[in-house]
């Protein structure tokens, strides 16, 4: 395939010559979408690359734990809703954890964890009271029905969060539903109401064997008649003989209730697909862009900015740390332009006619997602790392010929058992001693792989052992922590997503943080960590 | 039966050598204490009763809030 070499526009980018001396930051993309690329090159866009450094960064750096801030957040609660007296509240427990970088001036990549079994639809009802359990499964050859307990139907639709009804004033709809649950981890692990989610350990005392459960992803929600789709693809069954299988081989089981599974969001520029400037290198009117990347790069979407200083409520504040009693909003900005696309951008990032496109300059992409869709025929329920397919766009045919934009779908979501892994989430599955599957995109055709792993190795090393003497020399009074950090541009994104709820409900005074000894501390009210 | 807000199912298990030793990297820099009471790959049990708002609740409370145009409260 000839390529032109020299330019970096579009898919005409110049090969990479493999070089065991260069094991280089993943600054690109995943693979560009040409099998050739793969093959010709190093390939540095490659998941198994990712995979790699992910445990590389695990076995260097993580075992130790020493940037993790373990928190838990206090969901506020809309007006008019009140907690009874003694009442426990909701809260989401959930650890951000810092990676030491070089490639950041702050000196630190932040990933945040979401602890399983934060939700759980024991606390759902429906008619009667009745509890959400799993009422019956039906399945097909790529999915599972589960139908749910509650005597569901177009007047008892499915509760929120399952189902956000529309908005509509005048017969018009303002706001379309919302399924902001969809693409979440569901396993099957609450046996009876208000019992504790059982391991892959816990025996059955009827049966004196192991119970087993399955994970599996939220794909579609039925709400008029209770019935969650659920993905085979990619599940896994924890079986009666102790061990994990993926795919799983048996249904979800009737009787018990669901609980989300782990979830991981990352504010690397990988992850979030975002270049990183260096905020001392950018002039003061494009600070205010920041993150930011090139025009040539963009495709259609959105950005976003932070507001609110103590004097002003609408000035754009994109510091990396604020005062955590300061709370900022993130204002989701879509300019106008001559695109046609409309003024309202929903929740769910789904939008209705009259809006408009990406600010050139910002965002790479609308939050395009990378799925590992590809079906590898050699290993029956296996996915392979196939070229990426795009699908952030939906749209209808107009009575003249042309098309409307009517959805711009925010696959920046956090399906994460079908999305690409930054290495950073890839150390942390290592860390949870869950294997991640080695991606098939293994670059070929590149020498040595033994060379370029004993490279990588030590460079590992060298890397963290700089990058934390930078940090302890000169990064940690500007090091950005958490949750001081929360509402700043990288983070105030991943956050959202992380919790799963609307970025205005992100305040600093829901943050109780741990510190290294287990001790509670509200930075909101003053309060620091023991020293 | 776990308390609430219990870890129910962990993997993370550090060693009491590494406990002991802990230190940010290659660095001298050494770090006293226990380390996160959460990590990656816990299971949190988080029974709420009747009356009590529980997490998955506030959420769906949240998202319909937020889609009517009402913040928090």
């Amino acid at each position: 395939m000839a390529k032109r070499s020299g330019s970096s526009f579009g898919s005409f980018n110049k090969t990479q010559d493999f070089s065991t001396n260069k094991v280089l930051p993943i600054r690109t993309e995943f693979s560009q979408g040409s099998v050739p690329d793969s093959i010709y090159s190093a390939n540095r866009e490659s998941a198994w690359s990712r995979w790699r450094r992910g445990f590389e960064i695990y076995a260097n750096s993580l075992y130790d734990e020493a940037y993790s801030y373990a928190f838990d957040y206090a969901i506020p609660l809309p007006p008019g809703v009140v907690l009874p007296p003694g009442a426990r509240g909701p809260r989401i427990p959930g650890i951000c954890q810092g990676f030491p970088t070089k490639n950041k001036e702050l000196g630190m990549q932040w990933a945040g964890v979401r602890i399983g079994g934060s939700l759980r639809f024991d606390n759902l009802r429906g008619a009667g009271g009745v509890a959400a359990a799993i009422k019956s499964v039906a399945e097909d050859e790529n999915f599972w029905y589960v139908s749910l307990e509650g005597g569901w139907s177009a007047t008892n639709p499915l509760p929120p969060p399952l189902f956000i009804p529309p908005v509509i004033v005048f017969g018009q709809v303002i706001v379309p539903k919302q399924y902001p649950i969809n693409g979440e981890i569901l396993e099957d692990r609450v046996v009876e109401i208000g019992g504790s989610p059982i391991t892959a350990a816990s025996i059955d005392p009827d049966t004196q064997k192991r119970f087993g459960y399955i994970q599996a992803v939220l794909v579609e929600t039925d709400e008029v008649n209770g019935i969650l789709k659920l993905q085979k693809l990619g599940s896994v069954e924890a079986t009666p003989d102790g061990v994990f299988q993926t795919p799983a081989r048996e249904d979800p089981h009737v009787g018990r209730f669901f609980i989300t599974g782990t979830r991981y969001c990352c504010s690397c520029q990988d992850f979030s697909r975002r270049d990183y400037y260096y905020m001392s290198q950018l002039g003061t009117t494009n600070k205010k862009a920041f993150p930011r990347t090139s025009v040539a790069t963009l495709r259609p979407g959105r950005f976003e900015i932070m507001t609110g200083t103590e004097g002003d409520p609408n000035e754009v504040n994109n510091n990396a740390m604020t005062s955590a009693k300061l709370d900022r909003q993130m204002e989701i900005r879509s300019p106008s332009a001559k695109y046609n696309i409309p003024p309202t951008i929903t929740p769910n990032s789904s939008t209705v006619r009259g809006t408009t496109r990406d600010n050139p300059g910002v965002f790479r992409s609308f939050g395009g997602r990378y799925l590992r869709n590809n079906p590898l025929p050699s290993l029956e329920g296996a996915v392979a790392e196939g070229p990426p397919l795009y699908r952030d766009y939906k749209t209808v045919k107009n009575e003249d010929g042309s098309y409307t934009i009517t959805e711009l779908t925010d696959f920046w979501s956090p399906l994460l058992d079908e999305m690409r892994y930054c290495k950073h989430i890839y150390a942390m599955k290592f860390a949870e001693k869950v294997f991640p599957p080695e991606p098939s995109d293994l670059p070929v055709a590149m020498g040595s792989i033994a060379d370029w792993e004993r490279d990588l190795v030590n460079k590992t090393n060298q890397e963290n052992k700089s990058a934390v003497y930078e940090l302890s020399v000169r990064g940690l009074s500007t090091m950005d922590v958490p949750p001081y950090n929360c509402q700043s541009p990288m983070m105030m994104p991943m956050f959202q997503k992380l919790f799963n709820i609307p970025s205005t409900f992100v305040l600093m005074n829901g943050f109780t943080m741990y510190d290294k000894n287990g001790k509670e501390y509200k930075p909101s009210e003053g309060e620091r960590p023991e020293t | 039966m776990a308390e609430f807000g219990e870890i129910v199912d962990g993997t993370f298990v550090l060693s009491p050598a590494q406990v002991e030793s802990r230190k940010y990297g290659f660095s001298d820099i050494k770090v006293s204490g226990i380390p996160t009471i959460y990590h990656a790959g816990d299971v949190v049990n988080l029974p709420y009763t009747t009356g009590e708002t529980s997490t998955i609740e506030a959420i769906g409370l949240a998202w319909s809030a937020f889609s009517s145009g009402v913040g928090p409260g």
